[in-house]
């Protein structure tokens, strides 16, 4: 089999530190210039090509990192993600529109928002097995939704509408059809992401969250406090979320609770097991391919969620590991001494 | 409103006590899968939908009944139930036995965990639910009503309908099967030695991939009747049923100690009864809220099971 | 003589029906090897389990460095200063073996997830040395060029030997040693019984399970033997060899039983 993310680590673990920043600056500059190639082949024909960056793809690979916190490095199933996500929306679309407070001023309170409701449903669930937790939070994630469609402050199922774009920053401005401008946003955020999880998986967190995954015992008798880090890994998801959330009510200006429904959570899912679950270059892969073909060919943009299932299927039974499956530095090291 | 309770307690209590069976049935699909694998079935909801799709096509497609045609009655009315409620059973054991081979088999073989088969089992789960969306459009299916909603007498104040009676005697009576299977036969005793102990099993010669199939089988069976039982009841049904429906049967299944046959029974009946009561108070729209607060808190307090005999002991 | 680093007063663990642990009473002093032996079953894993918490006795009391154990979370019986290994290798396999050692070291790390993330100095300097610390146990106990390989492609032996580092990583004061000779061949048996010995030297304190009689007794300063859950005997080496009650529990049985 092919072996894509071995001969990536290898050009990057061979160059130095100018070479470095080199191909990150080269390749953030690749992505950030994508909204100009509508014109070729990559133009989608089912729905305007710039409004895709946005939603699916870029809100899509958001996501997808930070549910792959949660599913991919720490291994706990959830199967309610969307919760987040609306949580962060919901607290975009009241206090966007019940308040003076701006998009960016609302951020920080999503995003805590979500972070709270994951220790909420956090510290009870993950006393519990796996496949507990994924009943659990597949629940919860259904409950958030049917809250949102009979709490009148919510708007019932007409939603909240009339949410304002975020205030331009640096004399760039938000209008509701500029699809760039929010895809360079959602770019920024997702580089935070990346940072941070690259971050913690380096250190202290990513070697605790890796031992849960692979033998939680072992873990806790070798002294990882294995509840605190799966809270942890539970909360930094959520807060991705939200961030998510918070934007998206901030650029289609009108939420209902159809748009967070537990087929979000399934997309997602299927956006981290497809690239790879716990290599977050794989899972941004995943999230990308998975939330742009629905939309580049027409056949699949109706059977989108039939087909994300059968990917779930085939993926786990034929490729478990994704099609850029976690890191495996035994070969880099094998190869180096053979050298 | 405790007043209007009182006086609808028993028309209340009746419909509970239908919806409770019900709940039974699916319940037992997730509990003897459990019992084996120790893992949640999570098509199995699917696989109650489909089943009342099943129960549709046999009542509409094949005996051609519309929504203004004359009911059935006598042998004619019992050929139909009965032909369907077999289709569905029938459909759904099937497709139970397909999916265990799709979404668990390969994976089982491989040793990989708990995660991978979870995430399969839901891959086939929405498969099944897309498909039936995409065949239905989105949109809900009626059953045409082929038997007359008469009622049978009168209790205290309540009607004893027909439909909820005929659910709780022939979903009894399929109970009452299952559980001489189990105790009984020689498949029986093989799905519970592999319930009890996999490896012990195995080394007494037991074919193991046989019994689950078997165990996918008869809970799918009992998911298929459900299914028809649903139909029967409620005359409607869509691609989306599956879902509610899953995580109510499921939760019934845990509040009588998952994997434990019996639990299934009494932890079906309590939630049918519960849900229906709460209904009356908080209005039908947060049944599901309901439901998944009970889940929630038998989980916590009391993860065995509610009528929790020790696990091992009636196992599926 | 020195002082008891941890005790086992009376202690009782039943398992339903099952009593693997029946009144059992001993204890470690402070620098010691201390051999625990007994015929299969004799319920020697399970004293490992309830010291580590992982099982709650039905009876009794574990006294460690002055303090009950009793209801303590497992994790931080492993941070007050007791690390085992698993007779059934239990590493993470995913992990390199540096990487394994490095885990069980954050026990003590006083730097979490903010600093990690930030890159405060306080984690990136404690961050350096516990990857230095990390190499140099993988040196003590002789794997120290193993230290990038992932722990599932490791020999069988060096996993065996990997397990010893990993417990030591969490920096214990107890060792707890399950089997860690099991599968060895003599060559290999006698070189741990020097690392167990360099390991003592180092300053732990070693409780040894061992089914290999010569390893037990060529290492261990005393020797407990468990039969049935009860204690038979607890004793020197020499004495315990001669003991009749050992003899008929456990020397009477073949040496390669396990
Ligand atoms: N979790 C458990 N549940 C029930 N019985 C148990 C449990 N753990 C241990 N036992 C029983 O306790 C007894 C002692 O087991 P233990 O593993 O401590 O033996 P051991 O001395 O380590 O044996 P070996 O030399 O084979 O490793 C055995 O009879 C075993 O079956
Ligand atoms: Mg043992």
């Amino acid at each position: 089999m092919f072996n894509l993310r071995d001969k990536g680590a290898e050009i990057w673990e061979n160059q130095g530190r100018i070479g470095r920043i080199v191909i990150a600056v080269g390749a953030i500059a690749i992505v950030a210039a994508l909204p100009f190639m509508g014109g070729t082949f990559l133009n989608t024909p089912v729905a305007d090509y710039e409004s895709v960056l946005v939603y699916p793809i870029a809100m899509f690979v958001l996501m997808a990192i930070g549910l792959n916190i949660v599913i991919g490095k720490s291994g706990l199933l959830d199967l309610g993600y969307v919760a987040f996500f609306a949580i962060g929306a919901y607290t975009m679309g009241l206090l966007g529109t019940k308040t003076d407070l701006n998009t960016w001023e609302i951020l920080p309170i999503g995003i805590a928002m979500a972070m709270f409701s994951g220790i909420i449903l956090g510290v009870p669930a993950l006393k519990l097995r796996g496949d507990y937790l994924a009943i659990i939070t597949l629940g919860f994630g259904e409950i958030v939704r049917i809250v949102a469609l009979n709490l009148g402050a919510l708007g019932r199922s007409e939603g909240i509408q009339g949410i304002p774009t975020p205030p331009g920053i640096f004399g760039i401005e938000y209008a509701f059809d500029s699809h760039r401008i929010y895809y360079w946003t959602l770019l920024i955020l997702i580089l935070l992401a990346i940072w941070m999880v690259r971050r913690l998986s380096a250190r202290r967190a990513g070697r605790a969250w890796e031992s849960i995954r692979q033998d939680e015992d072992a873990a806790e008798l070798l002294g990882v406090p294995t509840f605190k880090y799966k809270v942890w890994a539970f909360v930094l998801g959520a807060s991705v979320g939200g961030a998510a959330g918070v934007l998206y009510a901030s650029k289609t200006l009108f939420i209902a609770p159809d748009n967070f429904t537990l087929q979000i959570s399934i997309l997602i899912l299927a956006c981290v097991v497809f690239g790879g679950m716990g290599n977050i270059w794989g899972v941004i892969l995943g999230a990308v391919i998975l939330g742009y073909l629905p939309d580049r060919i027409r056949f699949l943009s109706e059977a989108r969620l039939l087909v994300f299932g059968l990917v779930l299927v085939i993926m786990m039974n034929l490729r478990p590991d994704g099609i850029l499956p976690r890191k495996k530095r035994e070969k880099a090291i094998v190869k180096k001494d053979a050298s | 409103m405790i007043g209007n309770f009182l006086d609808q307690f028993w028309s209340l209590t009746f419909g509970g006590l239908s919806l409770g069976f019900i709940y039974i049935l699916i319940a037992l699909g997730y509990t003897m899968v459990y019992g084996v694998l120790r893992m949640i079935n999570f098509a199995n909801s699917e696989i109650f939908m489909v089943g009342t799709f099943a129960t549709i096509i046999i009542i509409r497609d094949l005996f051609k009944f519309t929504q203004v045609s004359e009911y059935a009655t006598g042998f004619r009315l019992w050929l139909i139930l009965g032909t369907a409620l077999i289709f569905a059973m029938l459909v759904s054991g099937i497709l139970s036995m397909l999916v265990e081979m799709v979404a668990y088999r390969r994976l089982r073989r491989m040793n990989s965990g708990v995660l991978a088969p979870l995430i399969s089992a839901i891959g086939v789960s929405m498969v099944l639910s897309e498909s039936v969306r995409i065949l239905t459009d989105s949109r809900p299916v009626a059953s045409p009503r082929a038997m007359e909603k008469k009622f049978l007498g009168q209790f205290f104040d309540a009607g004893i309908r027909i439909d909820n009676t005929i659910i709780v005697i022939s979903a009894l009576v399929l109970f009452a099967i299952l559980i001489t299977f189990v105790n009984k036969t020689r498949m029986g005793k093989a799905i519970r030695a592999v319930s009890m102990n996999p490896n012990a099993a195995r080394l007494m010669g037991i074919n193991i991939d046989g019994v689950i199939s078997a165990t996918f089988l008869v809970g799918g069976l009992m998911t298929g009747a459900a299914g028809f039982f649903y139909t029967l009841k409620y005359e409607n049904t869509s691609a989306f049923i599956g879902f509610e429906l899953g995580i109510a049967a499921f939760t019934a299944a845990i509040l009588g100690g998952i994997g434990n046959i019996k639990g299934a029974f009494y932890g079906g009946l309590a939630l049918g009864l519960l849900e229906t009561y709460a209904s009356f108070f908080l209005g039908t729209q947060w049944k599901a809220v309901t439901v998944f607060i009970v889940l929630v808190l038998v989980l916590y307090t009391k993860p065995n099971g509610l009528f929790g005999e020790a696990l091992t002991q009636t196992r599926a | 003589m020195n002082k008891s680093l941890i005790e086992l007063k009376n202690v009782t663990m039943k398992f339903g029906g099952v009593t693997a642990l029946s009144d059992v009473t001993f204890d470690v002093k402070e620098k010691e090897i201390l051999g625990l032996i007994g015929p299969n079953g004799a319920g020697k894993t399970t004293v490992f389990n309830v010291i580590t918490g992982v099982y709650q006795i039905t009876s009794g009391e574990i006294i460690f460095d002055g303090k009950s154990l009793a209801g303590v979370k497992r994790y931080k019986i492993t941070k007050r200063g007791i690390a085992r290994t698993f007779q059934n290798i239990r590493l993470w396999g995913d992990m390199t073996a540096l990487e394994n050692v490095m885990t069980a070291a954050d026990t003590h790390k006083k730097s979490g997830l903010v600093s990690g993330l930030f890159g405060f100095p306080i984690s990136r300097r404690e961050e350096k040395r516990d990857k230095a610390r990390a190499q140099e146990l993988l040196d003590f106990i002789g794997i120290g060029e193993y230290s990038d390989r992932l722990a599932k492609n490791l020999p069988y032996g060096v996993q065996r030997r990997l397990e010893i580092a990993r417990a030591m990583g969490a920096e214990p004061k107890l060792l707890l040693l399950d089997e860690p000779a099991a599968g060895f061949n003599p060559a290999e048996k006698v070189e741990l019984a020097a690392t167990i010995r360099k390991i003592r030297d180092a300053g732990y304190t070693v409780l040894l399970i061992e089914h290999d009689m010569s390893l037990v007794m060529k290492v261990s300063d005393r020797v407990v033997v468990l039969d049935f859950g009860q204690k038979i005997a607890d004793d020197s080496p020499r004495n315990v060899q001669d003991d009749k009650r050992v003899i008929e529990a456990y020397l009477g049985v073949p040496e390669d039983a396990s």
